[in-house]
């Protein structure tokens, strides 16, 4: 239950409930002590009072005693004292009524001195009895009849056993300011060096990996310490290693690409001359010059995509923004490539959106292109808008995506089917579109619905212009 | 837990006031009393013999030796102190002794007449509470190496 505060406040409880029983047992344990020796001391003295005041007469008392002289023992011991002798008894106070019968039994079958405490009238009695002997010549005692009871008011011995349990608790309560203070030294020292370390590790998880702590002194808190600062060490290491090789890759992929379009210009300039020489040969030769001409025009894609994707990676992908009316642009599209009696195109008009044209050609184009090669007519490409994003739906009627393709759709040269690797395409078309999406501040997503595959682009509104 | 406290409120309230008690002992009761005090004479045969006197009360070592020294009533005892005409003894208490300056000197009194006097203070002594091993050192008038002797009665045996 006591997790549920804070270290402070653990520490402070801890420590003053600690200090508040060892100080509270310490005191009481003193003045119950003291108090036990009061009350034994202040017994031994009346009862040695009582038994030095009846020896100091008994030599001058007449024996067998008559009345008188049971009268003058009992003035001779004084206080609340009755004396009994058979029938006769001579009594004084009020308080001699207290005497109890155990007493009696036991100064009757014990023939000693006996004492009992006992609580009446709200005030601590000490109740002594004790019979009188007869010495024989030979040394043996025989009680002679005559017993003397005794009563004494304890009442100020209860009050300085009062006195003694106050100091007590007064010195217990003093320890407790005390322990307060000591607690919160203690959580002081050992609290500053956790926040620090708490600081800095929320500055590592922030991506600050410069963040370290000075590590004090040489107990656990620093080895925690030093610790956290080995590890914020080794992760800054393996990040550093990690983001180079990643920069190598893709400078290595940007220079590859970038290395290939001048033999690829060369390629195709060749392609187009083969291209128009081709009616003139037979008909093996035609083939093959035709295969080469499209596996050509597949290489300088792929290689105008890598270099499309090494800009994205780079980070020098740049939008060119201008107002652009999107059913226009999806028109436009459409018609370039000759799809527009194999699309239905459901478009409201004049939704002018600021984006890159040429970007939402490429998607448009790619997600159309991918309908109309996998899935089955009808493709339909339906436009919306709210007023914070234009909603780009590409649907068609094929047989959708598989379950386990959805999660890899956009992954670069995934292919949904390993036999068929011979299609057309790049395999980083739709890799391409999500990053031109994301560039937008828009998103591109994968899903099926009853009857086929459905691509949705949302891009928002608000797009600042020429950035 | 609840163990600990209940523990805790036991000691705490231990600490408070005076605790009823029961019956305890308080000692040795004390003594005294007598019926009458014991004399020491001789008989005919030499002997020393205790004589009682009902007085009805023990009285003190200084009252029986006065009695001791004003002689006998009984016709078959009789005494072997001679009779002063101040029958007063000095009676000097001190742990495991006591002391009788006597008015008399050791011409005065036979061996005999000197255990008469040392049995009788014991006696008293004893019957009054004091332990039995009590040695008496009787002093006379005139100095005599007897006055240094610390003596015991022969009838009264250290137990």
């Amino acid at each position: 239950m006591i997790r549920r505060f804070g270290l402070r406040t653990r520490l402070l409880v801890v420590f003053a409930l600690v200090t508040a029983l060892g100080a509270t047992a310490a005191a009481w344990s003193s003045a119950g002590t003291a108090s036990i020796a009061l009350v034994d001391s202040t017994q031994r003295r009346l009862t040695e009072t009582t038994v030095n005041q009846i020896t100091a007469h008994t030599p001058e008392l007449i024996y067998p005693p008559d009345q008188a002289a049971l009268d003058r023992l009992r003035a001779a011991v004084g206080g609340d004292t009755a004396v009994v002798y058979k029938n006769l008894r001579s009594a004084d106070g009020t308080d001699v009524g207290l005497i109890t019968d155990a007493l009696r039994d036991a100064v009757r079958a014990r023939n000693r001195l006996v004492a009992q405490r006992i609580t009446a009238n709200d005030k601590p009695w000490l109740l002594t009895g004790t019979p009188i002997m007869i010495t024989a010549l030979d040394g043996a005692r025989t009680p002679s009849g005559i017993e003397v009871y005794s009563v004494h008011d304890l009442s100020g011995v209860e009050q300085q056993i009062s006195d003694l349990t106050r100091s007590a608790a007064v010195t217990s309560a003093l320890a407790l300011p005390l322990a307060a203070i000591l607690a919160l030294v203690a959580a002081g020292s050992v609290l500053r060096p956790v926040r620090k370390l708490r600081d800095t590790a929320r500055r590592l998880a922030a991506g600050d990996l410069d963040a370290r702590s000075q590590p004090q002194g040489a107990d656990e808190l620093a080895e925690l310490t030093v610790t956290i600062n080995e590890m914020a060490e080794s992760v800054q290491t393996s990040m550093a290693a990690m983001q180079r090789m990643q920069a190598d890759a893709r400078r290595f992929a940007a220079d590859v690409s970038h290395e290939l379009r001048t033999p690829l210009s060369t390629l195709t300039a060749v392609m187009e001359v083969l291209e128009g020489a081709a009616d003139r040969m037979d008909a093996d030769a035609k083939e093959s010059a035709q295969l080469a001409i499209t596996e050509t025009g597949r290489l300088v894609q792929l290689v105008e995509d890598l270099m499309e994707v090494s800009r994205f990676d780079a980070g020098t992908a740049h939008l060119r923004v201008e107002q652009v009316d999107v059913a226009g642009a999806v028109r436009d599209c459409l018609r370039a490539r000759g799809w527009l009696d194999r699309v239905d195109l459901v478009a409201p008009d004049a939704i002018t959106v600021p984006l890159d044209r040429r970007r939402l050609d490429v998607i448009v184009a790619n997600l159309v292109g991918n309908a109309l090669r996998h899935g089955r007519p009808p493709v339909r490409v339906r436009l919306s808008a709210s007023a914070e994003q234009v909603r780009i739906t590409v649907s068609d009627h094929g047989p959708g995506l598989p379950e386990h393709v959805l999660p890899h759709v956009f992954d670069r040269f995934y292919k949904a089917d390993a036999a068929r690797t011979r299609t057309p395409g790049s395999g980083l078309g739709l890799a391409i579109a999500l990053e031109n999406a994301r560039l937008h501040g828009g998103d591109l997503m994968a899903g099926n619905v009853a009857g086929g595959a459905r691509f949705v682009l949302l891009l928002p509104r608000d797009l600042e212009e020429t950035s | 837990m609840n163990r600990i406290w209940l523990v805790l409120a036991a000691v705490l309230l231990v600490g408070c006031g005076v605790q009823p008690s029961g019956v305890t002992d308080g000692g040795e009761a004390p003594t005294g009393l007598a019926p009458g005090v014991t004399l020491y004479f001789v008989d005919a045969d030499e002997q020393l013999t205790p004589e009682p006197r009902p007085s009805q009360r023990l009285g003190t070592i200084e009252d029986a030796l006065s009695l001791l020294m004003s002689g006998t009533s009984n016709s078959p005892l009789h005494t072997e102190i001679r009779a002063s005409s101040v029958p007063r003894v000095n009676v000097t208490r001190s742990p495991g002794l006591i002391q009788l300056d006597v008015p008399l000197s050791i011409y005065e009194v036979t061996p005999l007449g000197i255990d008469q006097i040392v049995c009788t203070a014991l006696a008293v002594h004893v019957q009054s509470g004091g332990p039995r091993d009590t040695r008496v050192q009787v002093r006379f008038t005139l100095p005599t190496a007897e006055s240094a002797k610390l003596r015991t009665c022969p009838l009264i045996k250290a137990s």
